[in-house]
């Protein structure tokens, strides 16, 4: 047998909770991979975070060897976020790959995110095996499953494997249906080399690593690589696999799955979907698929401790080592300092990244309310590309903005229509499509923009399904919109850092509803404080905190002294925390509080 | 000149607001302690010093056997100069103060009563957890004088939910006419873990609101005054000649020695405290013990001093390292008149005290 007959690429998706990384420790155990008792539950998830979430951001490929009809097969696993902020990474793990095993829950069935990720395999080429998850629940509803997996996915699922990860079963008949239904691999282990960089992490001994797909040729040490978008030459010190802990080896040639180390300095040297070939004898096309990611979502960072502005830059630094979509440059603000602007992928990124500043780096941090991307022309012609609403110039200089739109795939039962499409309507949806999946599930296409995504649609949409709707976005087209922005005034004073960019019409609605969540969140001063929402210099909305009444200790005398003095100690702390808009001190938790305007509405 | 505080960490029943070091116990055991007490004065390193003042405060030490009172004040009296016109102070509670004990009182050099009132409203005494009534307040006053005691203190609790100023004016007015001479008025505080505590979060209305609290503590500090009280500590009124010089040494940072359970004490920089439970103070264990750094003593120079009419010292504040004058935020609050300034000293404007907290915050 040709060697490539025995290597199968694949990798496994799913909607989030549907059991992929059970899936994927199963597969590992199953092949002996590991040890049992080196697994870490849900091992491919790596970092401690992921662990928590349940959900995977970071991929970590696994090779496996498995005995089939007497012969020895390499199985190559290469794992996927599954979530909507990663969605080009997802779609570069999947080129990589030459089959997909698509995991539905028999309880849930099919939802946005296994049709979203099946369509991307789809577009990839993929084959894809159905495995239906979740068999030991008393209400797996196996039959009922598979036939929505084939009317609504449009793949034959009558033979789907029927599992349980969690326990272990029919893990065997996945295996062998991945031997028998996948492609092995193509490719000429002789001809000119093309790898696809799927994804990249750093090493501090070996700098930044790209994980790699071999198409053609072969790559070992000392090998010259170029990198064919940005053109840079590196010369190869280290090639591996992983089992699942990077091992290295002589030599990776096509068909093969593994890394690659060459002394690369930075992550963003590496971008992901780039085509590596020979400086020598370089190929004349790169793969196909290429593209640049550009961070959808943005918020300023400023650390809670003025000072620490250097420890949050160099947090941000390291973060970006191993993280190349994140972007961050310097800001100031009137209100918070010296801080920086930052550009993610997605809110799951944002908060990601946002937790590992708290939890790895030990800083406490106040980050200011998400917005998005505007293009705002002026009325000179001139375009400012801008995320930051303080940064808007005068409404008397702006033509027109635009805003970024995605295109949304909401599942949902027919019940929930009504009220999810009243939703839509309000975050300024446009009614795409809606097409009845079968009789307990609905797709509806949205147009929405992002600006009022990010702000609290998940959560109402969650909500006013009952948790049943799932939901999926790809990014669209910039919409001119009528957008203003609205200023908040403390004690007559604005503060930038609570500056939001709104639609016109829903400008009155937000102002009045951020000043009210502001007077429950500002602690009573020594005088009266007004807080105003403006639009130029029009007050939309107003509400006061009045003064404070009474803080005053009663009893003071010797046993009281020292109580006093460390509790004094302690609110003095508690005052450093706070940050002071003109006269009015306001705690740091205000500045992320236009997100959650909802919250005590209900 | 030293002050000399004595705990007596006993009850008849915990009241409701209080979170002090109080417990019930029998006799045998009081007696145990006393003697601690005693052994605690006689091995003090500042035994032979002079003393101006004695303070026996609790709990409520007019509980105890009064032969036990005067057994402590004998120790005090052989192990330190005790001047002879030195404030002698006890506290007491209405329902267990007897003209007997005030005789034995008298004889054992005590020449000032504290008496806790609290309030002279039936539900109100209830509901604080006391368990005397409004009578036998007037009762115990009026053995006070019997008993020749010219010099006492009556204290009030302001904070009930059904409390007016139009009742603490009825009240005051009777001390008044009853001959008091000094009167403390304390805002409710609810404290952590305690019974009253336990109320408030199930319906924070059982207390009067700030708002309320705030107006009748302005109007009861304005007519106190009408009458010649002077309003020398936030919580404290007193006629002239007649301020508790035993509480000032706590203001204005002089020293002072604390015998008994929990008691703390302060001299040059150090404080210290004993041990709070009964086991760890029988074993001569203190609480803990700590040297104050420049930083601490100016902070409470400050928290001391804005409660009192005597205010802050500028100079001291100077010696200890601090140029207040050159601080914005004090600059800030002169011209806002929150705070003024009188020579080498400054004040706090009264219209702010019950904001004091706030204001020293500003001043850290």
């Amino acid at each position: 047998m040709e060697r490539l007959d025995k290597i199968r690429n694949f990798c496994i998706i799913a909607h989030i909770d549907h059991g992929k990384s059970t899936l994927a420790d199963r597969l590992i155990e199953k092949t002996g991979t590991l040890e049992k008792r080196d697994m870490q539950s849900q091992l491919l998830d790596s970092m401690e975070l992921e662990r928590e979430k349940g959900i995977t951001i970071k991929l970590t490929p696994t090779r496996m060897l498995y005995d089939f009809d007497g012969e020895r097969y390499t199985l190559n696993l290469i794992d996927t976020p599954g979530h909507v902020d990663f969605t080009y990474e997802v779609s570069r793990s999947l080129a990589a790959c030459e089959g997909a095993i698509l995991i539905v829950d028999a309880t849930q069935g099919v939802e946005a995110q296994t049709l979203a990720n099946a369509y991307l395999a789809i577009d990839n080429n993929l084959e894809i095996l159905p495995v239906i998850n979740k068999i030991d629940l008393p209400s797996a509803r196996v039959e009922e499953v598979k036939q929505e997996i084939e009317d609504v996915v449009g793949i034959p699922a009558m033979h789907a494997p029927c599992i349980s990860a969690k326990e272990g079963t029919n893990i065997d008949d996945v295996l062998k249906m991945i031997i028998k239904e996948f492609p092995p691999p193509k490719g000429d282990k002789n001809g000119k080399l093309k790898c696809l960089i799927f994804d990249s992490y750093y090493d501090n001994f070996k700098g930044a690593i790209c994980l790699i797909r071999v198409f053609d040729g072969s790559v070992k040490v000392g090998d010259k690589i170029q990198m064919m978008h940005s053109g840079k030459v590196y010369e190869v010190t280290e090639v591996g696999i992983f089992v699942p802990f990077i091992k290295s080896c002589d030599k990776l040639q096509a068909g093969d799955v593994g890394y690659i180390a060459a002394s690369i300095k930075n992550i963003s040297d590496i971008a992901v979907g780039d085509t590596i070939t020979s400086s020598q004898n370089p190929t004349e096309k790169p793969l196909a698929g290429y593209k640049k990611v550009k961070p959808v979502v943005f918020c300023g960072i400023f650390p809670v401790d003025g000072a620490k502005y250097n420890e949050l830059k160099e947090a941000l630094e390291k973060l970006k080592l191993n993280d190349a979509s994140l972007e961050f440059q310097p800001e100031v603000s009137g209100a918070l300092g010296f801080g920086f602007r930052c550009g993610f992928l997605g809110l799951l990124h944002l908060e990601i990244i946002t937790e590992r500043i708290e939890r790895e780096f030990n800083l406490d941090i106040i980050t200011t309310a998400p917005s998005v991307f505007y293009h705002v022309h002026k009325t000179n012609g001139e375009v400012l590309e801008l995320s930051n609403p303080s940064a808007l110039p005068p409404q008397v200089e702006i033509d027109y903005i635009e805003e970024p739109f995605v295109k949304a795939s909401i599942f949902l039962p027919p019940e929930y229509v009504g009220a999810i499409m009243e939703l839509c309507q309000d975050k300024r949806g446009e009614y795409k499509d809606m097409v009845y999946l079968d009789k307990g599930r609905v797709k509806l296409v949205y147009l929405l923009p992002l600006g009022e995504i990010i702000y609290d649609f998940f959560d109402s949409l969650k909500s006013r399904s009952r948790g049943y709707a799932s939901f999926d976005y790809e990014m669209g087209d910039f919409v001119r919109s009528d957008l203003v922005r609205v200023d908040i005034l403390l004690n007559g004073e604005k503060c930038d850092a609570l500056s939001l960019i709104v639609h016109k019409d829903k400008a009155y609605q937000r102002g009045k509803a951020l000043v009210e969540k502001l007077k429950k969140i500002i602690p009573r001063q020594l005088f009266e404080v007004p807080i105003q929402a403006a639009i130029g210099g029009k007050i939309i909305a107003r509400e006061t905190v009045s003064a404070m009444r009474k803080d005053v200790l009663a009893k003071c005398y010797g046993g009281d002294i020292t109580r006093k003095r460390k509790l004094l100690e302690k609110q003095k702390e508690g005052k450093k925390r706070m940050r002071k808009i003109g006269s009015v001190e306001i705690p740091s938790s205000a500045f992320m509080s236009i997100l959650k305007l909802d919250d005590d509405g209900k | 000149m030293l002050g000399i505080y004595v705990h007596i960490p006993f009850c008849e029943k915990k009241c409701n607001y209080c979170n002090f070091a109080s417990f019930v116990e029998n006799n045998d055991f009081i007696k145990r302690y006393v003697q601690a007490v005693c052994k605690e004065i006689e091995n003090s390193d500042y035994r032979g010093e002079e003393v101006d003042s004695i303070y026996i405060g609790g709990g409520t030490p007019s509980l105890i056997d009064a032969k036990h009172i005067d057994e402590i004040l004998r120790c005090i009296y052989k192990n330190f100069r005790v001047d002879d016109d030195a404030e002698v102070s006890i506290e007491c509670n209405p329902n267990s103060l007897t003209y007997e004990k005030l005789l034995i009182y008298r004889q054992a050099n005590i020449n000032r009563i504290s008496l806790g009132a609290q309030s002279l409203d039936e539900e109100e005494l209830k509901f604080l957890g006391r368990i005397h009534t409004p009578l036998q307040v007037f009762e115990a006053i009026a053995n006070i004088k019997k008993a020749g005691f010219e010099n006492f203190s009556v204290d009030f609790i302001l904070g009930c939910h059904s409390a007016s100023f139009k009742k603490f004016k009825r009240w005051l007015g009777q001390m008044i006419d009853l001959d008091v001479k000094h009167i403390s008025v304390y805002m409710l505080q609810v404290e952590e873990g305690t019974a009253l505590d336990r109320l408030y979060q199930k319906d924070p209305s059982v207390v009067l609101d700030d708002k309320k609290t705030v107006a009748i503590y302005q109007k009861i500090s304005k007519f106190l005054k009408k009458n010649r009280f002077i309003h020398y500590e936030i919580s404290n009124f007193a006629v002239d000649g007649f301020k508790s010089r035993h509480n000032m040494k706590y203001w204005s940072g002089e020293s002072y020695l604390g015998f008994g359970l929990s008691a703390h004490s302060y001299s040059g920089r150090e404080r210290w405290a004993n041990a709070n439970n009964f086991q760890d103070y029988f074993a001569g264990q203190l609480a803990f013990k700590e040297v104050l750094s420049n930083r601490e003593l100016i902070e409470e120079h400050i928290m001391l001093g804005l409660r009192c009419e005597q205010g802050v010292k500028i100079d001291y504040l100077k010696t200890l390292g601090l140029d207040i004058a050159k601080d914005e935020n004090y600059q800030k609050l002169l011209k806002k008149r929150i705070l003024f300034q009188i020579n080498d000293r400054f004040f706090l404007n009264e219209k702010y005290i019950p904001l004091c907290n706030r204001i020293i915050l500003e001043l850290l």
